[in-house]
């Protein structure tokens, strides 16, 4: 039970305040400071050499580097209850099996869960992964039932994840995934529904307003979402589990579509939209998206997910602002938000060091990633793996592609807590176990293939490892997005000689690099990583990025 | 006289205890019958780690042997006359520890000698974790009183804190939970700061920041000490308990730690394990200053733990609670015979380690350890007593865990000293422990005399010395005896010197113990 009382929200005068609210490019000191920051917030779990190679590479080409998306990889089959595709092999294109379907849908499933919390580990300097996530949150849809419809979708996410958002938007409002779950498929003339059409407005463009009226939320009413509802009728969505070779669409069917004339309100200029079939629903979009309360809409969430929480009114008026006419002067191109983000005075500012909590997929990315932990297995320890780590991340809080409830996990919308929300007492407790579990065991497959953080590697990756406060040093940078206090690292430093002191640990770690294959000699340097390890996870600094 | 022989032979109960004993009150031994705690519920025990490796030979000294420690360590020896008689002759105390050697002469000291293992690792992250593990061989995954709290906690942590165990099973005091308290699934040791010192571990101490950052920082801290069930309950028996000696200096650390348990106990906690760490001990130079041995750096480390122990001891006295505490010390091994040239001492083996109390069996358990008059490269002090041993007895004598389940919790088979059976007194004593306790006589070997002690039922006793050929060459009695312990003391100056039994009939079981006497 949630014994979290909500935190009081501290008056923007008091906090922060005198952050830069320059959009121009940030021409400030690039050092591993700035560069492990642009890295923490854009990708899961950086690691030691990708903070160097930014740092060398300079803040330009780095954001360059980020904003290109790499080859995709497709998801195999691992499951031998899978009973069309064969191990190994990928399951996309594959029809159904007649009967008994479940067990092959719970191979794909799983299989779909297992390579996408794999995707979250691709080496390549991306910030993919966390802008499908941030997509994943604002288009909230949850199916784990049709695996084909799954993988359709997630693939939308992250193929437009820097594209048109307008054109995403229109993708989006016909993808079989949303339609099944927004009830579209069951929106027709003879009985409307308004769901999808309230979301559409309330989360996915425009967003609501205060409410001013009856029915009234200032930037839609309740009006618009009854016509946009019969706009939005006669999608349907076919070959949901077939067993032919086709894949999962969604089709217009006129018969089931309201042909009457639809009238937005004023909000909209009382746009009128006569009876245009299946090209009705885009006409709509582009109706909504001549509202530049769209763009500050998308780019409030942007900065919530990318920035910080506090959408003060000052920054409303001038960085979500600047952002917003960025947006719309590229036709809602999402990449050129970002871009000028991501170079901006003001993403750099100090004062947004350590803004936000850790989601719990960053947590344990940021263990198992920026300790360069690999693994090698054969494909279906790999999956079985990749699949355990999703369901730990899911205990801490978020599993993939299961979002609670339609607006996102709550850290991202929920006053005042925000990214608050992912810390209570009994996660907290869970987040030290797994941290704990992550070192001493590792997540492990059916055949005892485990995948434990390499304290060795990470420690070897270092330049002087011999030297416990160096050591310290290093871990600081890599993990901590402000600088631990001297105690802090005393105590560390500490942990890691067992209070024997420098000389011992070096002694320790030379007496182990001197030969690496001594088991009690690695054992000696790995124990002592490990609780060091285990101390600094267990710092509230190590929650926050 | 090879005084090496009953190591592998010991069985339990017999011990060795030096044959010359002069002026050791044996009945002091009896004394503590008396003053002890009927249950082990309400025990505590207090472990006391010397962090690197503390040099048994400057704080025991084997005086019997002096002569060689001169050839062995002439540049940081202890002046003969400078070190603290306990009574004996043949060994003596550092002298700055006159709290110590005062619990000794009050019989609330005892020193177990020439405490390790065999094939000594003298690395100190190995060692130290075969002595907090209590295993040698294999990477143990628990502690030794983890597994004690494991054989009787299933299922923990889940479930607890619970009505039954409202507090934590164990305290480690400072930053770290202990590795003696490592369970199969989680740690039985919450690490308390020391309640003197605010510092706080989690925050960024002297300027809390009033930004995003430091909001957030403030936010996870006080979460966790929310998801902390026990720390409520030691805050309030630190609030409930008492401190009533005028002993404890407040710049020593440990006595400062020491006194906050004793607080906690007087206060009501039910904590039964609490760990304290005394780090510095590695002395490879500078152990002693030059020209004077009596000061330097261990010097100022036997003090902190002499008189920190010392304070302690009494505030345990005033506050009413002596009985139900117990106390170790542990180190990872002891230091090499020989010093170095940068008057310090580099790893060794074995060295004596101390448990107080009220109700201790023994002064001194154990031999002098063998110096040699040479100096054999790298050697130091054989052991003895395995430190698994010592655990074990501990776990049964204070605990009162049957020897079948001590057992179970360590890898080699356990030979049980008799450490704090005088703990469980007469009137306290359960079947269980009649059968289990064991019957030894000391000093082995005997000069004068030797006291046999044993266990009976209210019932006829017949006592009598027979030689290694089944002749009765004394009856020493036949009577009845009521149901308890007993110590009989029983002249050996006119036998022969050789080997003897003493045998004890009666009809609850008989009892044959071999025993040495020697003319010299």
């Amino acid at each position: 039970m949630n014994t979290y009382t909500a935190k009081t929200p501290i008056p923007e005068n008091e906090i922060g305040g005198g952050e830069s609210l320059s959009m121009a490019p940030y021409t400030g000191p690039w050092t591993k400071a700035q560069a492990a920051h642009l890295l923490r917030r854009t990708v899961f779990g950086p690691s030691k050499q990708q903070i160097e190679d930014a740092v060398a590479n300079g803040m330009n080409a780095t954001v360059d580097t980020l904003l290109t998306l790499p080859a995709e990889t497709l998801p195999v089959t691992y499951s031998p209850d899978e009973a069309v595709s064969s191990i190994g092999n990928t399951w996309i294109n594959d029809y159904m099996p007649a009967t008994n379907q479940q067990p092959t849908i719970t191979a794909r499933i799983l299989s779909l869960f297992g390579w996408i919390n794999q995707e979250l580990f691709n080496p390549t300097l991306s910030i993919k992964e966390k802008m499908t996530l941030f997509w994943q949150n604002h288009f909230a849809a949850t199916n784990d039932n049709e695996p084909r419809m799954a993988y359709d979708y997630v693939m939308l996410l992250r193929n437009s994840c820097l594209g048109n958002f307008r054109q995403l938007v229109k993708d989006m409002t016909i993808n079989p995934q949303m339609l099944v779950f927004l009830n579209g498929t069951t929106n027709n003339k003879f009985s409307p529904n308004e769901n999808y059409a309230r979301e559409l407005l309330e989360l996915y463009t425009i967003g609501k307003g205060p409410q001013i009226a009856d029915g009234d939320y200032t930037n839609y009413t309740e009006h618009d979402i009854a016509e946009i509802a019969k706009i939005m009728t006669g999608w349907i969505v076919e070959n949901y589990l077939a067993e032919s070779g086709s894949l999962v669409t969604s089709n217009f069917y006129d018969i089931l579509h309201d042909p009457t004339t639809k009238q937005l309100s004023e909000k909209f200029n009382d746009a009128v939209i006569q009876d245009a079939g299946d090209a009705e629903y885009a006409q709509l979009i582009d109706i909504i998206f001549q509202q530049d309360e769209v763009a500050r809409h998308i780019c409030r969430k942007l900065y919530r997910w990318f920035v910080n929480y506090d959408l003060t009114p000052i920054v409303n008026s001038t960085i979500i602002e600047e952002m917003a006419d960025v947006l719309i002067a590229n036709d809602y191109e999402i990449e050129p938000v970002m871009d000028m983000l991501l170079r901006s005075e003001h993403f750099y500012d100090i004062a947004l060091r350590g803004t936000i909590i850790k989601n719990p997929i960053e947590y344990a990315t940021s263990m198992y990633k920026s300790t360069k932990s690999e693994m090698s297995y054969g494909v279906v320890s790999t999956y079985e793996i990749y699949n355990i780590f999703g369901f730990l991340t899911g205990d801490i809080g978020m599993s993939y592609f299961a979002p609670p409830q339609v607006a996102g996990w709550t850290a991202y919308y929920q006053q005042p807590g925000f990214s608050q929300m992912w810390i209570n007492a009994a996660m907290i407790k869970k987040r030290v176990e797994y941290s704990w579990f992550a070192l001493y065991n590792g997540v492990e497959a059916t055949n005892g293939d485990k995948y434990p953080i390499d304290v060795l590697g990470l420690l070897n990756s270092f330049d002087f490892p011999a030297d416990d406060i160096e050591v310290i040093r290093e871990l600081e940078v890599l993990f901590c997005c402000k600088p631990l206090s001297a105690a802090q690292r005393t105590f560390l430093a500490n942990t890691l000689n067992a209070n024997f002191g420098s000389a011992v640990w070096a002694g320790a770690y030379n007496n182990y690099i001197a030969d690496p294959s001594d088991q009690q000699n690695a054992d000696i340097v790995a124990n002592q990583m490990r609780v060091t390890l285990l101390n600094l996870f267990k710092m509230p600094e190590f929650h926050i990025i | 006289m090879k005084r090496r022989d009953f190591v592998r032979n010991t069985s339990i109960g017999a011990i060795g205890v030096p044959f010359a004993l002069n002026g050791i009150q044996m009945n002091t031994v009896l004394k503590k019958l008396f003053s002890y705690s009927k249950t082990a519920e309400d025990r505590v025990l207090v472990l006391i780690r010397l962090n690197g490796g503390n040099d048994g030979l400057n704080t025991i000294i084997p005086l019997d042997q002096y002569d060689n420690l001169v050839i062995q360590r002439n540049n940081i020896i202890i002046p003969q006359n400078q070190v603290i008689s306990l009574g004996t002759n043949y060994l003596g105390m550092h002298p700055i520890m006159t709290g110590m050697a005062d619990m000794f002469s009050n019989g609330k000291l005892s020193i177990i000698q020439n405490v390790g293992y065999e094939q000594q690792n003298r690395s100190h992250f190995k060692s130290m974790d075969i002595w907090t593990t209590g295993n040698v061989n294999s990477n143990s995954a628990t502690g030794w009183l983890g597994r004690y709290f494991d054989s009787y906690n299933p299922n923990f942590p889940n479930g607890y804190p619970n009505a039954n165990y409202p507090h934590p099973f164990a305290i480690s005091m400072g930053y770290e939970v202990s590795t003696t308290c490592q369970g199969i699934v989680s740690n039985y040791s919450l690490a308390v700061q020391d309640p003197s010192n605010h510092t706080d571990l989690g925050t960024n101490i002297s300027n809390p920041e009033t930004s995003y950052y430091g909001t957030h920082l403030a936010f996870i801290e006080s979460v966790i000490n929310q998801s902390n069930e026990y720390g409520v309950h030691v805050a309030d028996s630190v609030d409930a308990g008492n401190t009533l000696s005028t002993l404890y200096d407040p710049d020593n650390r440990l006595a400062m730690q020491l006194r906050s348990v004793a607080q906690m106990i007087s206060g009501g906690l039910k904590t039964k394990v609490y760990i304290l760490n005394v780090n510095g001990f590695d002395t490879h130079d500078g152990q002693v200053v030059q020209g004077d041995s009596t000061s330097g750096f261990h010097t100022s480390l036997l003090k902190t733990l002499s008189d920190a122990i010392h304070a302690f001891q009494d505030d345990l006295a005033l506050l009413g609670i002596e009985e139900r505490v117990l106390g170790m010390t542990f180190s990872e091994f002891g230091r090499q015979i020989a010093s170095n040239a940068s008057y310090g001492t580099d790893h060794g083996d074995a060295a004596p380690l101390f448990v107080f109390g009220s109700c201790i069996d023994a002064p001194i358990i154990g031999d002098n350890p063998e110096i040699l008059d040479q100096v054999v490269n790298q050697k130091g002090i054989d052991v003895q007593y395995d430190f698994r041993d010592v655990y074990a007895s501990i776990l049964h004598d204070w605990f009162q865990t049957p020897e079948s389940e001590v057992q179970a919790m360590f890898e080699h088979q356990v030979s049980l000293l008799p450490i704090a059976r005088s703990c469980n007194g007469p009137a306290g004593l359960t079947d269980n422990l009649l059968e289990k306790t064991g019957t030894y006589c000391y000093p082995n070997p005997c000069k004068d005399a030797t006291t046999i002690v044993f266990v009976s039922k209210s019932e006829s006793v017949t006592l009598s010395i027979v030689d290694m050929n089944g002749r009765i060459v004394r009856n020493i009695f036949q009577k009845n005896l009521a149901q308890q312990e007993h110590h009989v003391v029983v002249s050996t100056n006119d036998l022969d010197a050789g080997n003897y039994f003493y045998v004890i009939e009666k009809p609850s079981g008989s009892i044959k113990g071999r025993f040495q006497k020697v003319d010299i």
